[in-house]
């Protein structure tokens, strides 16, 4: 009587001979205990590599570029990264990621950083005293933020139209305060000392920018993971129903992730303006999309998909990376975006499919 | 709402009502309208969660880079018979692009049409190299010029666009799936449609919306403009007050061409009325919101 054993049965079917368990079983013949032993194993290895493909993908981009352009892998240059590129963008994407987190999304942090630009330079011009007018500057981004605020949360507006909403009234503001688009330069006779501190100014060597995106992230750090608040805001961006149900105060939360966020834009703009010395009109607008950009490069990094402060943290270092050493190995600057484009795309790409593999 | 801005635009503005009037509106909002269609049909067969739902942010530089092509073949000699298929071509396969990543990748739309976005600013970039490209044809020239009763070609052809997808979108078996789609992907999938047929359409009818009114554009402006990445927002903004507008409360084609015309006359008034175009963009501002707003109150009252 022919008949088929338990022990046949699951040879037969564990056997898939895809090119992976090919490789993995490859793996699991050679004499190294520390490499994956199991099938188990061995999917949980690729699991983790393609999660942390973004970072892996900035390392090959930075090796990439440290052989290939010239002047990359100095120091001067380094920093010139760190500042120029990295810092504002870094603390706009920061204030994206509270956001994101709690479920919304916020498309007027060119708004914040134009309006506070405008509020510092004016008064700067108007001869203020520095320090007031820095104050002041993050004010005029708090009115922005608690604008959104009142939008969402108590006339519950969708996030998206919200502030789509004060993106537009921002811009007719703008345009209408600087009579069309008419920058505000200020005369260097009538600059306070201080005045390029913020922008350039250095803190025990450390520029003062980087100094402020440290700050930043570890204090929203600390806040989304380590404080009730950061729970709370998490909870609403993963369950609002849930979170409602639970007690929070889904109204104080939102209301506050807005206001923080846009104060963190404010920040952003008194450093633009402090670089530049100057306002310029709607300069903001070009954070918008690089800071959603970066803040979902970092959601790759999560185990789950979600934002984070250290995932964004390498998106923005990613983009200023790429930005920067496109243009020092001489592409065309057109070619560049083009470039820039088509890393992300890639590096999206692989996030992605490597999401998918972790579902099925 | 929209009968009141418009009687009180005829009351302020003496030629507010006169046919060339509302055929100047129709030829200026053209281009956004064809746009604005595009993204109500991702919209539609999207779902319309802010952060997963279907959205197409290249829309604007699909425009351009399109308008870049264009003009580029036209320049350079070939006659329209090439010139136009290669721009709806090109349309197209941005729009392919954004399907594939958005099914075959299973990329958020929201990030793959960002990317996408900045590919497509890229190339029109290296087309032009950041110049307007001059370009005239016979078809161009013909898009642009009046029709009958003096109505603007451009009118006649928003109209019949309009016409064309509520038909197809509103009255068809395809179109009501697609909103099935959008409003409950599981239960459409439950119930046999293949979802990932549907997402490629909208995104390649989005990208060939793109390419159509890339030519407008290009008849319009006799040649490719710099600043066709500015037409994102108010594209985004149409649509989504397209939803407002229409009687259901979801993105519907008649609905954006509704918010389009809104939009139009808004713009038109003002200019009639000589109110400075400072104040345009935050009165549009202010108008979405207080629309939003009472509809999201007004449906809280009814649920």
């Amino acid at each position: 009587m022919r008949y088929v054993t338990n022990e046949q049965r699951r040879r037969r079917t564990l056997f898939k001979p895809t090119p992976w368990a090919v490789v993995s079983w490859l793996i699991r013949s050679l004499p190294l205990s520390s490499l994956p032993a199991t099938v188990q194993q061995a999917r949980h290895l690729r699991l983790s590599l393609l999660r942390y493909s973004i970072a892996a993908a900035l390392f090959v981009v930075f090796v990439f570029l440290a052989l290939a352009a010239p002047g990359f892998f100095t120091a001067s240059n380094l920093l010139n990264v760190l500042v120029n590129n990295f810092a504002i963008l870094a603390i706009v994407s920061l204030g994206m990621t509270l956001v994101i987190c709690s479920g919304g999304i916020d498309l007027s942090v060119g708004t914040a950083i134009d309006i506070s630009s405008l509020v510092f330079v004016s008064l700067v011009a108007a001869k203020w005293d520095l320090r007031a007018a820095l104050v002041a500057g993050c004010v005029g981004a708090a009115a922005v933020g608690a604008f959104n605020a009142f939008l969402i949360a108590p006339l519950r507006i969708t996030p998206f139209l919200a502030t789509l909403g004060t993106l537009f009234i921002g811009q007719s503001v703008q345009q209408l305060a600087s009579n069309g688009g008419q920058p505000i330069y200020l005369v260097t006779g009538a600059i306070p000392g201080d005045f390029t501190f913020v922008g350039r100014g250095s803190f025990f060597g450390i520029p003062f920018p980087l100094v402020l995106d440290a700050v930043g992230a570890v204090v929203l750090f600390l806040l989304l993971q380590r404080s009730p608040y950061g729970r709370y805001i998490l909870a609403l961006g993963v369950q609002p129903g849930v979170a409602r149900y639970s007690g929070v105060r889904v109204q104080r939360v939102s209301a506050l992730v807005y206001i923080l966020s846009a104060i963190g834009c404010g920040v952003a703009g008194i450093i633009l303006s402090s670089t530049v010395k100057a306002y310029v009109p709607l300069s903001g607008n070009a954070y918008l999309l690089d800071s959603i950009g970066a803040t979902f490069i970092g959601t790759t990094l999560h185990v789950e998909g979600r934002p984070s402060v250290q995932g964004t943290l390498v998106g923005v270092l990613l983009l200023s990376v790429v930005t920067n050493g496109l243009l020092l190995i001489g592409w065309n600057f057109y070619w560049q975006q083009v470039g820039t484009g088509v890393l992300i795309f890639l590096v999206l790409a692989a996030s992605f499919i490597g999401r998918r593999l972790r579902i099925r | 709402m929209f009968t009141s801005v418009m009687i009180y635009f005829a009351i302020a503005a003496p030629g507010f009502l006169a046919l060339s009037n509302i055929a100047n509106v129709l030829e200026q909002s053209a281009i956004l309208g064809v746009l604005s269609f595009g993204m109500t049909i991702v919209f539609i067969g999207g779902g319309s969660d802010v952060v997963t739902g279907g959205i197409d942010l290249s829309l604007a530089n699909n425009l351009g880079l399109s308008a870049a092509v264009y003009s580029t073949l036209v320049r350079s000699g070939y006659s329209d018979a090439v010139a136009l298929p290669l721009t709806l071509l090109t349309g197209l396969a941005v729009g392919s692009v954004n399907a594939f990543a958005v099914v075959g990748l299973n990329m958020l739309p929201l990030l793959a049409t960002l990317t996408v976005m900045n590919i497509c600013a890229g190339f029109e970039l290296v087309l032009t190299q950041n110049t307007v490209v001059q370009a005239t044809s016979p078809l161009l020239s013909a898009i642009a010029d009046t029709g009958p009763f003096g109505v603007p070609n451009l009118a006649y052809f928003i109209l019949f666009l309009a016409a064309l997808l509520i038909f197809g979108i509103e009255h068809t078996p395809f179109g009501l799936r697609l909103y099935a789609v959008g409003a409950y992907r599981q239960a459409a999938r439950a119930a046999g449609l293949r979802i990932n047929r549907y997402l490629i359409a909208t995104y390649l009818l989005s990208g060939l919306c793109g390419g159509i009114a890339a030519t407008l554009s290009v008849a319009l402006l006799s040649g490719s403009s710099t600043g066709s990445g500015e037409m994102l927002l108010p594209v985004v903004f149409a649509a989504l007050l397209g939803v407002v507008f229409s009687r259901r409360l979801v993105p519907s084609i008649s609905g954006t061409l509704l918010s389009v015309l809104f939009i139009g006359f808004l713009i038109n008034g003002f200019q009639l009325t000589n109110v400075s175009s400072y104040w345009v963009n935050g009165v549009e501002g202010v108008l979405i919101l207080l629309v939003v707003a009472a509809t999201s109150l007004s449906r809280r009252g009814q649920s």
